[in-house]
């Protein structure tokens, strides 16, 4: 079953026409893969499926509910988080404090709780500790490394318990170790946790060997979704990259 | 399951040090005495008008720097109009009194909820913009309240509306306003204190550093803006409402004027913005150095360029206020740290 479904998705920029009549489909329990070459549409297309932008037309349906003309606070708490191409943290509050705000808050009484209950901290502490930078917790997160802050994108999506976790160039710019542990982790939480993702990846050998589904963008729209080894020997897709690599 | 509630800050290793065990006894004591100065109106033959008046205004706008800092300096929003409040307070107040002879202890609660409410609905409409827009939208609020209440002669227009003295002597005239003021500054730096120890205020932080982010982490960024305009907006008219019997008079000219706007906004930067301390030693800071100086210089502009002088020397050694800076450098007396 399709947890999430995007119909005819389209949104220019002025003149430019960045995602064009874009459908694809995520299945339930999926790694689901979103490549293109750079300026293909995939950054945009996850800003209209988490509400940050809205779409010119087109349809979201994540769990059975159409949700494109949702604020993005409410898409988060249907379920579904991301993450930045370019990582987004609050810098000048601490790491532990990052990890809090997304934390989902119940009600009025909960708005006004004490910002972190004890149970919520463990569970930030015990997610930091998954991606292996629970001693930074009361670090400010200005003064993180670019891959520690990428850890922490990743494991801060986690407090809040979602279905769908949009993740956009995860190990852009990492080193091959981390690389390597953002990838196991993101198995472990898909086959343990029946966590759904889709992942905006340019590392082809990374996403062939963990994804079960590719989506190809290019120019705006989308040219092809299929298992990795399909997707990769389609003449179309072939094109599209080397048609930006003669650029 | 029980499980304690705690505030994310509150697990510094800092916090188990000897200061931040005796700072609850030190603040208690700096109440208590507080509490006790009118108490030295009888003890003495001097009179402490002087002391007292100059404690009411320090009050004042600590509540005044207190209460912007929820919207100004935890979300980030710059208001320079949150003399609004004041105005409708005092003006409420001020009606009440001299249609239905209700005293204006009584009307202060009161006129904050009107100054709330309307705080609520102004920061729907304004908070949909932010940045420079949002800052002017703030100055038009005061000019266009400034030009209704000008023109509109059952408030008394630009002359304003005379209000009557308390039945006390002159001994005893400034007490009951000495222990209200100090009531309403004690409570919005409670109230203040609590936002910035909650999810609320927790949200509202992250909102003031990225909204987009703040959003997507599943902070109802819109709802949390328009309850913080709405909450900075109530102990502001609380106190304009006491201000106005205290000097018997509400006229446009004093609080709709853009100086009033504008100085819990430089109290407030003064002492470090959006930490919880930091309105309060604004505000006292300013309000004893304008004294000094008028003592020094007496009420010529002087006073003026001199606090002004005063507070850029400051700002160019202390850029995040003197709170901020301090607590950058780790070296914030545990007494000043209440975030
Ligand atoms: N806010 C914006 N305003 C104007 N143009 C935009 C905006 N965001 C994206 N674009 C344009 O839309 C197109 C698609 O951009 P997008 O960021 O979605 O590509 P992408 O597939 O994520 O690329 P990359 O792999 O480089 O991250 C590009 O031509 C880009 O310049
Ligand atoms: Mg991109």
């Amino acid at each position: 079953m399709a947890l999430l479904e995007i119909h005819g998705l389209n949104k220019a920029f002025g003149g430019l026409q960045a995602v064009r009549d874009c459908s694809f489909h995520v299945e339930e329990g999926s790694i689901t893969a979103l490549i293109g070459p750079n300026g293909a549409g995939k950054t945009t297309a996850f800003n209209l499926i988490s509400g940050v932008l809205r779409a010119d037309s087109g349809r979201v349906i994540f769990r059975g509910e159409q949700i494109q003309h949702l604020p993005p606070h409410q898409i988060t708490r249907r379920g579904m988080s991301r993450t930045f191409q370019i990582s987004r943290n609050l810098e000048d509050l601490t790491v532990l404090e990052n990890m809090i705000v997304q934390s989902p808050v119940h009600g009025w009484r909960g708005l006004l709780r004490r910002s972190m209950s004890a149970e919520e901290r463990d569970r930030a502490m015990e997610l930091l500790e998954f991606v292996g930078i629970a001693k930074l917790a009361h670090a400010e997160t200005r003064d993180l490394s670019y891959g520690q802050k990428k850890l922490l994108d990743f494991a801060s999506l986690l407090m809040s318990s979602p279905k769908l976790i949009l993740l956009d160039e995860p190990a852009g710019g990492v080193n091959p170790a981390l690389l390597e542990s953002i990838m196991e982790r993101i198995t472990e939480l898909n086959e343990q946790r029946g966590i759904t993702f889709l992942i905006v990846e340019h590392n082809m050998e990374l996403v062939m060997r963990i994804s079960h589904s590719v989506v190809v963008m290019a120019y705006g729209s989308v040219i092809a979704q299929d298992a990795p080894d399909i997707v990769q020997n389609d003449p179309r897709v072939l094109q599209a990259y080397l048609g930006e690599v003669t650029l | 399951m029980a499980t304690a509630d705690v505030s994310v800050t509150d697990n510094r290793d800092t916090t188990t040090s000897s200061g931040y065990k005796s700072r609850k006894y030190i603040l208690g004591v700096i109440v208590a005495a507080l509490a006790l100065v009118p108490v030295l109106q009888w003890q003495t033959t001097n009179n402490l008008n002087f002391w007292l008046n100059l404690l009411i205004i320090i009050f004042l706008w600590i509540t005044m720097s207190t209460s912007w800092n929820i919207i100004g300096g935890y979300a980030g929003y710059i208001s320079l109009g949150h003399n609004v409040f004041a105005a409708i307070g005092g003006y409420l107040a001020a009606m009440l009194l001299l249609r239905l002879d209700i005293p204006v202890f009584v009307t202060a609660p009161f006129a904050g909820l009107v100054a709330m409410v309307v705080g609520f609905v102004i920061g729907l409409i304004t908070l949909r913009v932010r940045g420079p827009a949002f800052i002017i939208s703030t100055i038009a609020l005061v000019l266009v309240l400034r030009t209704i209440i000008d023109n509109w002669d059952f408030l008394g227009g630009v002359r304003g509306l005379t209000l009557p003295l308390i039945g006390l002597d002159v001994q005893l005239v400034k007490i009951p306003f000495y222990y209200a003021m100090l009531l309403v500054a004690l409570l919005s730096i409670y109230f203040s204190y609590w936002i910035r120890h909650s999810k609320f205020g927790l949200g509202l932080r992250a909102i003031s550093q990225d909204e987009i982010k703040a959003e997507t982490a599943g902070i109802p960024t819109k709802m949390y803006k328009v309850l913080a305009y709405a909450a900075s907006a109530f102990f502001i008219g609380v106190a304009g409402a006491l201000w106005s019997q205290y000097v018997t008079f509400v006229d446009p000219g004093t609080y709709l004027i853009i100086l009033f706007g504008a100085r819990p906004v430089l109290m407030t930067l003064l002492g470090g913005k959006g930490t919880v301390a930091g309105p309060v030693v604004g505000a006292a800071l300013v309000i004893l150095a304008t004294e000094f100086s008028e003592s020094q210089f007496g009420g010529t502009e002087l006073n003026v360029i001199g606090v002004g002088v005063v507070m850029i020397i400051v700002l160019l050694f202390f850029p995040d206020g003197l709170v901020g800076s301090l607590r950058r450098a780790g070296r914030l007396p545990a007494l000043l740290d209440w975030d």
